[in-house]
């Protein structure tokens, strides 16, 4: 048992402990500065779920339903736990570089798999408590309930993440050990989360009657329906039934009782796991040690291979290549631009065709879209989906160890640091065209304003990325064991949501002071805001660019 | 020709990594430089290549300082550094085409010179493969081709040797030589004393940020007036 502690503290220091390193030594206070904007972070997130929490226990207070709220919960929860243990499970199992020092030394097999495990559900109650905890306490409070709920509802969560965690778990080790495809790591993660995020996409599309302006007892009629959700996942996880049951009961002897089904369920849970992943885990594990030192013969080498390209052209190129051939950095970095974007098109022309009413489409096409305000509107909808950009923030960090190549190349820091940032300049220009051409069919802009829309995206896009890059130069995270880490375990990837806050903060002043200026001039004095806030970042970048570099060693 | 002059270093306030190193390294010499594990080596390869700032003196490479100079004195030089873990995602014949790019080698030169390097050290054929898919080996090898392919006129090289098969370390000693003979430098690091004895003009040890040695072999044995191996002559060095 302490040998699986001990491992399991060791697996979760190599993936955690970096995010307070990345201030390289960090200072007390900088410590101090980390930790309080954690808290707050935290604080903010939880108060914005309470709020919502709130909101959804009250309407369903309206027809009496208020219980199916705790089976909602629990779905979210055992959902969420699915969806990122398949993300997750792929790399602390098998893509971690630790494997090759851990399978040499002397512990049994169960040992590393229930460390490797406690990892995911570790993280998982890190966002258990989030989406879990919270809403579940607001409904005590709103509810009135007795104090054993709160104990009941403890114990509910820590054990309710356990079973989906495992099934996950186990069916990526039977995958990883049957697929040929497997010997492809790159395919493997890319296929397996495409899969994910169609699944994702599927039912978002399929929920998308909740994007409406709806009244409480419309809300409260859909989360019903949801509901029937809970019961189609229930024979799937049968902890999630007996979690229900023992939260909504209002003895506290069968609560008590239905606890500890959940609590049988999972111990049996672990040892089935336990059992058929110590006889499929190693198998996957080895075999995907040794691909990657198959070889492929080669096919001879074209001449044309041998071009020669102007240095900008070579360097971004090489930064595209391996943020596209990079699962992890693919899906994380490049395709939310094209993705968010794309499902809200998609989402928009349902919605137009499900719900506009011939008069609303009359007002629509009467509407003047030529307005500031509606400029705003489309600027604060780029800068929404911008904050799903994760490739200036990351573009050194990626490179990892790495990252030292850089110095010593008889090229300026300031040219790699740009070069570094038109990916995600390109990235967010196809972000900004995708929203300006959903904006036009549904509003009917002219030419000048969607032009000089798109100029002020450009701008706005620009600065953000060189202020992104900023920030990862110094805060880099070059010390990691898997991708994986560079673009979920990294507390910069907050700062892309802070920055495109602080825009549509500044766009929504525009909008509010600005209100009956004329369309052209208003986009134009917007552009020249963010011109100004472009030109100091740059400035400070190309004055700081040795000093920027100085943590990258 | 390299030259250090009086390079200080310190990570923590009060603790030189490096001491006030002075050492020339000329032109037409191969010099080794040798020192236990964490003594200094690395961080001192690092300020030469312009990795790591200086704190005090200055480092020139071919006359030009990498504190004042950077970007003319880091195209005097090819550096192979200590992990080859590098573009992993690359083909090996993009990689070495992004190098070429970087140094602005000529399409007749880099044609040339890529199929010499790569089909010396045997890794032509994978050329169409990623980099991940090679070998720690190969990945030294390939690291090393992108490094000469400039024809760099100063070598800088990080335990060069380490992952290669015997082969391809007989070529490299080879190559090196060649290099000096025609009058330009190469300066590396080794942990492997014979590699340092046989192929070093001259070797530097260093010791706790400082230079505690600097001259020939026969020098050294003259110095410390001791008829030992050069492992024993090292640990006399060193353990003082």
């Amino acid at each position: 048992m302490n040998k699986i502690i001990n491992l399991t503290k060791v697996f979760l220091k190599t993936s955690f402990s970096n995010m307070n390193t990345q201030m390289g030594m960090p200072s007390k206070s900088n410590k101090i500065v980390s930790k309080i904007l954690y808290v707050v972070l935290f604080l903010y997130l939880a108060a914005i779920v309470a709020l919502f929490s709130g909101g959804m226990v009250e309407s369903l207070k309206i027809i009496n339903q208020q219980e199916i709220f705790i089976g909602l919960i629990l779905l979210v929860v055992t959902a969420f736990c699915v969806i990122q243990t398949i993300f997750s499970s792929i790399n602390v199992f098998y893509f971690t570089k630790d494997n090759e020092y851990i399978l040499p030394l002397p512990l049994k097999p169960y040992e590393i798999i229930l460390a490797r495990t406690n990892v995911l559900i570790i993280t998982e109650y890190i966002v258990t408590v989030l989406i879990g905890f919270i809403p579940l306490l607001v409904y005590g409070v709103l509810t009135s309930v007795s104090m054993s709920y709160y104990l009941l509802m403890f114990v509910a969560l820590v054990l309710v993440p356990i079973l989906p965690i495992l099934l996950v778990s186990i069916i990526v080790m039977i995958i990883m050990s049957f697929a040929k495809i497997t010997k492809n790591k790159n395919k493997f993660q890319l296929i397996a989360t495409i899969l994910v995020l169609s699944i994702v996409i599927a039912l978002s599309l399929s929920t998308t009657k909740l994007q409406d302006d709806i009244t409480n007892e419309q809300l409260a009629h859909m989360l019903v329906e949801a509901n029937g959700m809970v019961d189609l996942l229930k024979g799937y996880f049968p902890t999630l039934d007996y979690a229900i049951s023992s939260l909504t009961s209002d003895s506290i002897v069968v609560a008590l009782i239905e606890l500890l089904k959940v609590l049988v369920f999972t111990i049996s849970g672990v040892i089935v796991y336990v059992f058929i992943a110590q006889k499929i885990y190693f198998k996957g594990l080895v075999g995907n040690l040794f691909s990657s030192s198959s070889k492929k013969k080669n096919i001879k080498i074209n001449t044309n291979k041998y071009n020669n390209s102007k240095l900008y052209k070579s360097y971004i190129y090489k930064e595209f290549k391996c943020l596209i051939r990079n699962p992890v950095f693919f899906m994380q970095c490049l395709l939310p631009a094209i993705l968010i974007p794309l499902l809200m098109i998609v989402m928009v022309i349902l919605q137009m065709k499900n719900s506009i009413t011939p008069q609303m489409s009359e007002q629509l096409n009467s509407f003047n879209g030529n307005t500031f305000i509606v400029a705003c509107v489309i600027l604060g909808v780029i800068q929404f989906f911008s904050m799903f950009i994760y490739i200036a923030i990351t573009a050194i960090s990626r490179d990892g160890k790495n990252a030292i190549f850089m110095k010593y190349i008889p090229v300026s820091l300031y040219k790699q640091y740009i070069y570094k940032c038109i990916p995600n300049i390109v990235m967010g220009s196809i972000t900004s065209i995708i929203s300006i051409v959903v904006a036009n069919i549904i509003l009917k802009l002219d030419m000048l304003m969607i032009v000089l829309v798109f100029i002020a995206a450009i701008i706005m896009n620009v600065a953000e990325s060189i202020i992104l890059i900023i920030i990862d130069l110094k805060r880099p995270k070059l010390e990691w064991d898997s991708e994986y880490a560079v673009v979920k375990q990294n507390f910069n990837l907050i700062f892309p949501m802070i920055i495109s806050m602080i825009a549509i903060f500044i766009i929504i002043l525009a909008g509010v002071f600005l209100t009956n200026i004329n369309v052209y001039i208003g986009i134009i004095i917007l552009s020249l805001i963010f011109a100004i806030i472009l030109y100091f970042a740059n400035m400070y970048l190309y004055k700081n660019q040795n000093r920027l570099a100085s943590r990258i060693m | 020709m390299i030259e250090i002059k009086n390079v200080s270093k310190s990570y923590v306030k009060g603790k030189k990594s490096v001491d006030s190193l002075n050492l020339d390294i000329k032109d037409g010499e191969i010099f080794g430089f040798l020192g236990p594990n964490g003594a200094g080596k690395t961080t001192t390869i690092r300020m030469i290549t312009g990795i790591l700032d200086i704190d005090e003196g200055d480092i020139l490479i071919d006359g030009e300082s990498i504190k004042t100079n950077s970007l003319q004195a880091k195209k005097n030089f090819g550096f192979v550094p200590d992990s080859p873990d590098m573009f992993l995602k690359l083909k090996g014949i993009e990689y070495l085409n992004f190098m070429a790019d970087i140094y602005e080698v000529p399409k007749e030169k880099r044609v040339e010179k890529i199929e010499e390097l790569t089909k010396k050290f045997e890794i032509y054929d994978e050329l169409n493969s990623q980099i991940q898919s090679y070998s720690h080996g190969m990945r030294q090898k390939i690291v090393i081709c992108a490094a000469l392919l400039s024809e760099p006129k100063n070598w800088i090289l990080d335990e060069p040797m380490t992952g290669l098969d015997p082969k391809s370390s007989f070529d490299l000693k080879e190559m090196m030589r060649e290099h000096a003979k025609s009058g330009k430098t190469v300066f590396f690091s080794t942990h492997v004393l014979e590699v340092a004895e046989k192929l070093c003009d001259r070797v530097g040890i260093i010791n706790k940020g400082k230079l505690v040695f600097v001259g020939t072999f026969d020098e050294m044995k003259e110095k410390f007036k001791e008829e030992g191996t050069l492992e024993e002559l090292f640990l006399e060095i060193t353990e003082k």
